[in-house]
């Protein structure tokens, strides 16, 4: 496969009447992007804003990000599977808007978080304080089931995003990142001394506010599965969790994911990348043993000698982390593990809910527990009530002069367990 | 495999309907120490007592699947509800079960056991509409 995914930098973005890029500068039509969403008939109401990094605007409960894009030149455009008809995703080429992130609101539960500050302490622990925000706040109709509601707020968030990418459709790329993968035979031959190492992804896949979604199938019906780096980096994985601020992989992140691409710029050189394998994180017991069995099994089948997972989430996927970890290393597969841990407000405590002595090689993304102070914001796009759950944690977090104190589990991609966050390790 | 299963669970809206049920007058923590006592009398653990985000752990409510039979007690379930208590108490040590949402805690834990029920595949699509 061979996918260009050619950055537009974008510097600013404004409303107006004809969508387009100059000068860096990124024009949407509000009113364009209300009337292509208020299609749904599921759909009530959308409000569009911008934030910008910087300003003391704080977005609250944010349900997705997503980077705009259009393809230029292959088939796949949009979501296939979702928003667009189903094709094979991982080839052509791609204008990025870079820079700009489509963020979506809507609280489909009061107990939701997710809280991205453009500015001060806030702004530090969030990637997308420093993306040019185009804020849709979707509002659905009354008397939707659950289910539908999360559905109808997640597919306005692609399609928004499909729809403003077209205004990069005749930009001038600056940056093209060129991504080009052979099949495991072929690369295995131009690197035959090089070790073979796979990532697998894991993906929340537990229910209502709780799934992930590849080409628009839900990961919680899927058994572990190969798919080519490309195919993510090119909008096949989307999310669909909406309660792990933190550590919940969003759309976004997905499209950029970080292991991904380090992967990628040492394959060749000092590793042989062969794939990505998706892999459920189930409910019960019984699911999580198939799905770790799988797991390992597909590892082994492409004979690998290393791999590095990937969390998502906290607590039950603790332990599909360090079954699948096990096993691996038991087949004699060196495995690498990225996670967040919650290890107490001082960073103390046990961090996983779950262990194994066979975890010789973890990477921490962070603590979630971490306890950051949020100072007033003189706008807020979404949800007063959010504020509330959000400043509600314990006795005493919120402060006299509005200012509040949370944990960074309420942040989103604070502790981004694919890596794509602020944060970095230090060791002593 | 043994299919029958047992819903503890302290959320009013979960319903016989789902199935056989012993309900907890309590809170999330006191769920999980009857799930624990059920554990060591030899019942299977079916689904895994946390959640999968911290702010679940906030939940006023909690449903667990075990297994209604009874056979030698198992130490991968036993350790797993163990160190799921323990999970529990260090990460809201420091705070409030949030009763604000307790309504919306409900329903998702609701929706989220229906989902481990279809995991599980005892009861068919059929019932869990029928219930919805």
């Amino acid at each position: 496969m061979n996918l260009e995914l050619r950055k537009i930098e974008i510097k600013d973005v404004v409303f107006g009447e004809v969508p387009g890029v100059k000068d860096g500068v990124l024009t949407v039509c509000k009113q364009d992007i209300i009337d292509e969403l208020m299609e749904d008939v599921n759909v009530k109401s959308i409000k569009v804003d911008i934030a910008k990094p910087g300003e003391k605007t704080r977005i609250i409960p944010v349900k997705d990000v997503i980077q705009p894009r259009i393809k230029v030149e292959g088939k796949g455009n949009g979501f296939p599977g979702v928003t667009s008809e189903m094709v094979q995703l991982g080839s052509g080429k791609v204008n990025v808007l870079d820079g700009v992130a489509v963020v979506t609101i809507g609280d489909i539960v009061g107990f939701q978080e997710g809280v991205i500050d453009m500015w001060g302490e806030g702004a530090k622990w969030t990637p997308f304080s420093k993306t040019l925000n185009i804020v849709v706040d979707i509002e659905p109709v009354e008397g939707l089931d659950p289910h539908t509601h999360e559905a109808t707020v997640r597919v306005a968030g692609l399609k928004a995003a499909e729809f403003i990418g077209k205004a990069g459709k005749e930009a001038e790329a600056g940056v093209v990142d060129k991504y080009e993968m052979d099949d495991i035979f072929t690369e295995t031959s131009k690197y035959p001394d090089l070790p073979k190492v796979a990532y697998v992804e894991m993906l929340i896949s537990q229910g209502l506010l709780h799934d992930g979604y590849i080409y628009g199938v839900n990961s919680g019906k899927i058994l572990p599965t190969l798919i080519h780096p490309n195919e993510e980096l090119d909008g096949a994985v989307i999310s669909g969790n909406c309660v792990a601020a933190c550590d919940k992989i969003t759309t976004y992140q997905h499209q950029n994911n970080s292991a991904i691409l380090d992967l990628y710029n040492r394959h060749g050189k000092d590793i042989n990348f062969v794939g990505v394998i998706l892999t459920p994180e189930l409910t019960t017991l019984e699911g999580k043993f198939r799905t770790c069995d799988y797991t390992a099994k597909l590892c082994r089948t492409l004979g690998v000698d290393g791999v590095v997972v990937s969390e998502e989430g906290y607590g039950n996927p603790d332990s599909d982390l360090l079954m699948i970890c096990k096993r691996l290393e038991d087949s004699g597969i060196k495995t690498v593990l990225i996670t967040d841990e919650c290890s107490g407000w001082d960073g103390m405590s046990q961090p996983l809910a779950d262990t194994t002595p066979e975890a010789v090689a973890v990477i921490s993304t962070g603590n979630v527990s971490h306890v950051v102070e949020l100072e007033p914001a003189d706008r807020v796009i979404g949800s007063a009530e959010a504020i509330a759950t959000l400043a509600g944690g314990w006795e005493g977090c919120l402060k006299e002069d509005g200012s509040m104190v949370c944990e960074l589990n309420a942040v989103i991609g604070a502790t981004s367990e694919i890596g794509y966050h602020n944060l970095t390790v230090e060791l002593y | 495999m043994e299919h029958a299963f047992v819903v503890v669970t302290n959320n009013p809206l979960v319903g016989k309907d789902l199935g056989e049920m012993k309900f907890v007058e309590g809170s999330y923590e006191d769920v999980l120490i009857k799930v624990r006592d059920l554990v060591y009398e030899g019942h299977q653990l079916i689904s895994h007592p946390l959640g999968a985000s911290m702010r679940m752990l906030f939940s006023p409510y909690r449903s667990v699947l075990v297994g209604a039979e009874r056979s030698e007690t198992s130490e991968v379930y036993a350790l797993t509800i163990e160190s799921s208590m323990d999970t529990f108490r260090r990460s809201t040590a420091n705070r409030n079960v949030d009763h604000v949402n307790a309504d919306d805690y409900a329903r998702i834990d609701l929706e989220l056991l229906k989902e481990a029920i279809k995991e599980h595949g005892i009861i068919q699509r059929e019932k869990i509409q029928e219930v919805q």
